[in-house]
């Protein structure tokens, strides 16, 4: 039993580790755009498939794979953001919502177009067993997203606070138009803020599929949804409370699923997030939103 | 035939979405709404043997009950958080189908819910001999009234204070509206409407299964507002028959459907970011038309 | 003296509604120049159609004999006009140290001496340099949305009515330095509802309503004008 909650909290914390990136993509664009991309999680998916697909006809190495899946986020979250959030940066949110919806739709339909199985084996990034520790199992892949995600984040931490771009994307958050008057490129931010989350995704969605070494179009609406529940879950817009939101939703659903199966997982995430909603606890509703 | 059914089908949660746009929320959650109307009322015709008219009627009611039970403790949300609230409720709500197992021995088969295998043989439609015709007829005639009502509403009071609660909900306060209230009773009337469509879908295709009522339904709902336009009741319906009119109806973009829908569609916000008939629109029409 | 700022037949509208019906003005080379109006004249519009922040429907705006209208606010600072917003908007979640650097943002040369120059000139902004800008008070946060403009070295100050909802002393402490300002060397264009502070620093005024210019000319010819100072100096004489 309590061999049981150390395992499932691993795994949950390894789980997590990838709802954290998602996560802290989301929440940077959603710091400074305030506005929700829809379309994260199938640039995602379109990086993943690239990849794929790249793996198929080509080569399977690990790291020429993740180059890929991180390129092919990359431009397609930058087409997103050229025709669902430049044009919308003082309009309407829910117009760029639903545009971003829109993509979704596009690149759901080119994906299976040009690779129409519902499932494809993806490489994984090692033939390794699974490492013993007495008996508790512990996967390298495991080890690997936790040490990405940590790795992103204190990154992020020292890009924020030490760099010029740091201090430009902390201004646009803060306050959008005093940015502007201090001589702020406001949308060059904003775009490279897009590339950069969308990088993220991109290694957060190499890491997924090469855990699970599969691939399907559902990876895209998985992503989006996990993403803004851990976003959602830490307090919108804050990256601190995205890696936690992402991590306890890990664990949670980890646990969940071990005593009382799938649908009780999703249930429960879910759950958790509307009574969170609903009571709106003050780390929820002082971070910016 | 087929088509023109399901643009009727369609309308109503494009309407209740539609109708949450109007005071001033967004909604993720309608399809939850419509699976409860679907449910509500294939397990009363079909398990039941309640008249479909009676079963209708009970949906509708227990869609409102439902989004009055998700809209009390979300009523103080607005924007994204109300959004993912109503997500989280649709989400939940799919995932209880799933766990329902509720089935009677009807003729020696079981009939009801059936988890993730879905809900079979919702025939009353068959059964009391109504033509396909006649059931394409009886939607678009509900829908007519429902579209009625809506112009009904938004030529009176109701439907000004309705935009004003929209627009500026503080301003609506100061005017003496009770925002909650007036906001709960919104909330339960999209879900009943919402849930009207759902059990005429599940009479329309007799299989119901929890995937139906996905995030996919709710967000193109609340894109099929956003694309007709936001100045009139017709924009929703719009944004219906262009989506599964033109595009699914037609042969045209077989296989690339998606890739030119959602091109336009982004493209169509950059210009009309309140979609095509938007309130300028509706009212330079008014006035030529007047 | 040449006109540094000329504003010719500019037109700002939000919607069907302009805000701005045809302004004229010029602001000259190392003057303190003042525009007066009541709320709702267009001031703010005019200084953010200025700055770059509103595009403008029709007009020029030529700063250093070079066209700036509709140009990009970055670009705009980047040419030496900056902006010291209407409510100060400094950066609430950053700390004083780092509303400076932000206001540095185009500078690629060092400006660690600016900072320390700035700090003698505003001590308390030094004392205060780790907190939080959002957690100073009222005339400290004017204080540092004027030094975060002095950070990009502009030649042209634009002030958007500094002085709005300080104290008397802390109003007359911001006079100050604009004075200060004026004798380094900076141009300023001060939207001002405080006239009688503005007569004393201002060398020339203009006054604003309903979006166009009604009047412009000296100290002397404003406090002479029977009907301007009735609304704006009330029954004191200047």
């Amino acid at each position: 039993m309590i061999l049981d909650l150390i395992q499932n909290s691993f795994d949950g914390l390894a789980m997590g580790a990838s709802y954290a990136l998602l996560a802290v993509g989301f929440t940077l664009v959603f710091g400074v755009l305030r506005r929700v991309n829809l379309s994260y999680g199938p640039a995602i998916m379109f990086g993943c498939y690239a990849a794929t697909w790249v793996s198929f006809s080509f080569h399977s190495n690990i790291f020429l794979l993740l180059g890929i899946a991180v390129l092919g986020s990359v431009l397609a979250g930058t087409y997103v953001e050229r025709l669902c959030f430049a044009p919308h940066h003082k309009g309407s949110a829910i117009a760029a919502m639903v545009a971003s919806f829109a993509l979704w739709m596009q690149f759901e339909e080119v994906v299976t177009l040009v690779m129409p199985k519902h499932l494809y084996d993806f490489p994984p990034m090692f033939d390794a067993e699974p490492l013993a520790i007495g008996p508790l199992s512990l996967r390298a892949e495991a080890l690997v997203m936790l040490a990405c995600a940590l790795a992103i984040c204190f990154a992020l931490h020292r890009m924020l606070y030490r760099s010029r771009f740091g201090l430009a994307l902390r201004a646009v958050t803060d306050a959008p138009v005093a940015a502007q008057l201090a001589g702020i490129n406001v949308p060059r931010v904003l775009l490279l803020v897009f590339l950069l989350a969308s990088a993220i995704g991109g290694l957060a969605g190499w890491l997924i599929v090469s855990t699970h070494t599969q691939v399907t179009p559902m990876l895209g609406m998985w992503s989006t949804l996990k993403g803004l529940l851990a976003m959602m879950i830490g307090g919108l817009g804050s990256l601190p409370g995205a890696v936690i939101g992402g991590l306890a939703l890990g664990v949670l659903e980890a646990h969940s699923q071990w005593f009382l199966g799938p649908q009780a997982r999703d249930l429960i995430a879910y759950l958790l997030l509307f009574v969170l909603l609903a009571w709106r606890p003050r780390w929820m509703t002082t971070s910016h939103g | 035939m087929g088509v023109l059914t399901n643009i009727g089908l369609i309308s109503f949660v494009a309407l209740s979405a539609y109708l949450l746009i109007l005071a001033g929320e967004m909604s993720f959650g309608q399809q939850g709404f419509f699976g409860v109307g679907a449910y509500t009322a294939g397990v009363a015709t079909a398990m039941y043997g309640v008249p479909l008219p009676i079963a209708a009627l009970m949906a509708m009611g227990a869609g409102a009950a439902a989004a009055f039970l998700v809209g009390l403790p979300t009523l103080r949300l607005r924007g994204l958080y109300f959004a993912m609230a109503t997500l989280a409720a649709a989400e939940m709500l799919r995932i209880v189908f799933e766990l329902i197992h509720f089935q009677r021995e009807i003729d020696g088969e079981p009939v009801g819910p059936d988890g993730t295998q879905g809900f079979r043989g919702i025939r009353w439609v068959f059964e009391n001999g109504v033509e396909r015709e006649g059931y394409l007829a009886m939607v678009w005639g509900l829908l007519f009234v429902v579209v009625i009502l809506f112009l009904i509403v938004e030529r009176s009071k109701l439907g000004a204070t309705l935009r004003m609660l929209g627009e500026d909900p503080e301003l609506a306060r100061m005017l003496g509206i009770h925002v909650e209230r007036f906001k709960l009773g919104v909330v339960a009337t999209a879900g009943a409407l919402a849930a009207l469509g759902g059990a005429l879908y599940a009479h329309h295709n007799t299989y119901i299964e929890p995937r139906n009522f996905d995030i996919m339904l709710g967000v193109h709902s609340l894109a099929y507002a956003l694309i007709g336009g936001l100045g009139t009741v017709f924009g929703p319906l719009l944004g219906v028959l262009i989506d599964i009119g033109a595009l699914e109806g037609s042969r045209v973009f077989h296989g690339y459907r998606m890739i030119v829908f959602g091109g336009l569609v982004a493209v169509l916000l950059i210009f009309r970011p309140r979609g095509l008939l938007d309130e300028r629109v509706v009212h330079w029409l008014k006035r030529r038309l007047a | 003296m040449t006109a540094l700022l000329e504003v010719r037949d500019l037109v700002t509208a939000y919607g069907k509604i302009e805000a701005l019906k045809g302004v004229n003005l010029d602001v000259q080379q190392g003057s303190i120049t003042c525009l007066l109006g009541p709320n709702g004249a267009g001031k703010t519009t005019l200084m953010m159609t200025i700055a770059g922040i509103l595009r403008p429907r029709i007009g020029s705006i030529r700063f250093a004999g070079e066209e700036i209208a509709g140009r990009p606010p970055h670009a705009i600072v980047a040419g030496g006009a900056a902006l010291v917003p209407e409510n100060r908007l400094v950066f609430p979640n950053m700390t004083v140290l780092d509303n400076l650097h932000a206001g540095a943002y185009q500078r690629k040369d060092d400006f660690a001496s600016d900072i320390e120059r700035l700090f003698t000139r505003f001590p308390r902004l030094k004392e205060r340099s780790t907190q939080l800008a959002g957690t100073l008070s009222g005339g400290e946060q004017q204080m540092l949305a004027v030094a975060r403009a002095l950070m990009s070295r502009p030649k042209l100050l634009l002030m958007d009515e500094p002085s709005l909802g300080l104290a008397p002393l802390v109003v007359e402490e911001i006079f100050r330095i604009i004075t200060q300002l004026h004798q380094d060397g900076v141009s300023i264009f001060l939207v001002e509802q405080n006239a009688h502070m503005a007569l004393k620093v201002a060398q020339h005024f203009y006054l604003m309503e309903q979006g166009k210019v009604t009047f412009s000319g000296t100290p002397g010819a404003l406090a002479e004008d029977e009907v301007i100072r009735r609304a704006y100096l009330g029954s004191a004489r200047a």
